[in-house]
């Protein structure tokens, strides 16, 4: 079983999930086997203002452990990533990055502004 | 399932917005827009290019699907989104049973494909069908500075009917003369083909220029292969903005 450790800036207390990848998708929203795929599937919200389709950064997160376990990011998705407040090398969109490795154990930071709520004169 | 954050989630979630439906139009039997007054949570604020994620109820749980803003920020409101029926597309079927009246929730905007300062350099505006949503909003906007640089619009459909807005891009053009607008129709299965043709003929081949700069909207991967092309034709990447629909 793949295991997913997500932390939450915002002070949540941490979720753990195991989940077999061959199952995904889990629900509708984002790549299937995702990281937002896995989290949504088991109850964990996790903002994907353009529905997962790779539209926003809302799902942003940071990934602390497991990295190369993740499906390689397109160049779109290093496009808006570009754009995402509080950019680290290890930052990913989580509705693309995928989980394939039945045995990965992926560990991920959930930021608390995960933005693209741009508005003019101010927003976050 | 994911209309149900745990209590602890729940702090973090946007304000949300009930809007109305104040008008509908039709822009063909397969396009609509929707023009939307909130009733609830105040004013949202946006930029030209922004979008909104409507919840809709589906099969017992909400859905989360964004709609670009085709209205312009100094519109107010109504606010007007557009939209068209594609194949096994449940989020444009349940709104397209709505009638004048009907409220629906939204949260935003969203959105980075934004144009968030005034442009210096040609610009170049590409899109289909209905993803010339965002790009009429950016347009407007530029349009209203008097001093903005040479605009084109290269806009392609698969029938005349969706050129959405048509009449109304054909005005700004005879008004500014620095607005050059190419609509074209092309049968569904050679419209990528023939806007990547077109670009690499107008952009890529006419001239050495590469200073221009970008914002393509559209649906699948024509978008990537436009944004491939000028890329690796030597414009900058950050010159290409793109969204793939």
């Amino acid at each position: 079983m793949a295991k997913i450790r997500v932390i939450f800036e915002s002070g949540e207390p941490e979720r753990v999930i195991e989940f077999d990848p061959a199952k995904a998708p889990f629900q509708h929203d984002g790549q299937p086997g995702s990281v937002l795929d896995v989290l949504l599937g088991h109850h964990i919200r996790l903002e994907h203002a353009c529905g997962g389709n790779c539209a926003c950064t809302t799902c942003h997160v940071i990934v602390k452990q497991g990295f190369n376990k993740l499906s390689e990011a397109s160049e779109q998705e290093e496009d808006l990533l570009d754009r995402a407040p509080g950019l680290t090398p290890t930052s990913r969109l989580g509705c693309q990055a995928m989980i394939e490795d039945p045995n990965a154990e992926i560990a991920i930071f959930v930021p608390r502004y995960t933005i693209n709520q741009v508005s003019e004169g101010g927003g976050e | 399932m994911t209309d149900q954050p745990s209590p602890a989630t729940a702090s973090r979630q946007r304000p949300v917005y009930t809007a109305r439906i104040e008008r509908i139009f039709d822009h063909a039997a397969d396009t609509r827009s929707l023009f939307l007054r909130i009733v609830e949570g105040g004013s949202i604020r946006f930029v030209p290019g922004q979008f909104i994620s409507i919840s809709i109820p589906l099969s017992g749980e909400t859905r989360i699907r964004p709609y670009t803003l085709a209205s312009s920020p100094e519109d107010g409101e109504p606010l007007e989104i557009c939209f068209n029926q594609v194949p096994g597309g449940q989020g444009v079927r349940w709104l397209f049973g709505r009638k004048v009246g009907d409220t629906l929730s939204f949260t935003g905007p969203f959105g980075t494909f934004t144009m968030e300062h005034r442009p210096t350099v040609e610009t170049v505006f590409i899109a289909e069908g209905t993803s010339i949503a965002p790009i009429r909003a950016m347009l407007r906007r530029v349009l209203a500075d008097s001093a903005h640089p040479a605009l084109s619009l290269l806009y392609a459909a698969d029938a005349p009917e969706h050129l959405l807005y048509r009449d109304e891009i054909e005005r700004w053009a005879r008004r500014d003369s620095r607005l050059s607008f190419d609509p074209i129709v092309v049968a569904p299965a050679d419209l990528h083909a023939r806007m990547l043709e077109e670009v690499e003929r107008r952009w890529v081949k006419a001239d050495a220029n590469r200073r221009r700069q970008f914002y393509v909207c559209g649906i699948g991967k024509g978008v990537v292969a436009i944004r491939n092309l000028l890329r690796g034709s030597g414009y900058e990447r950050r010159a290409v903005h793109y969204e793939q629909w």
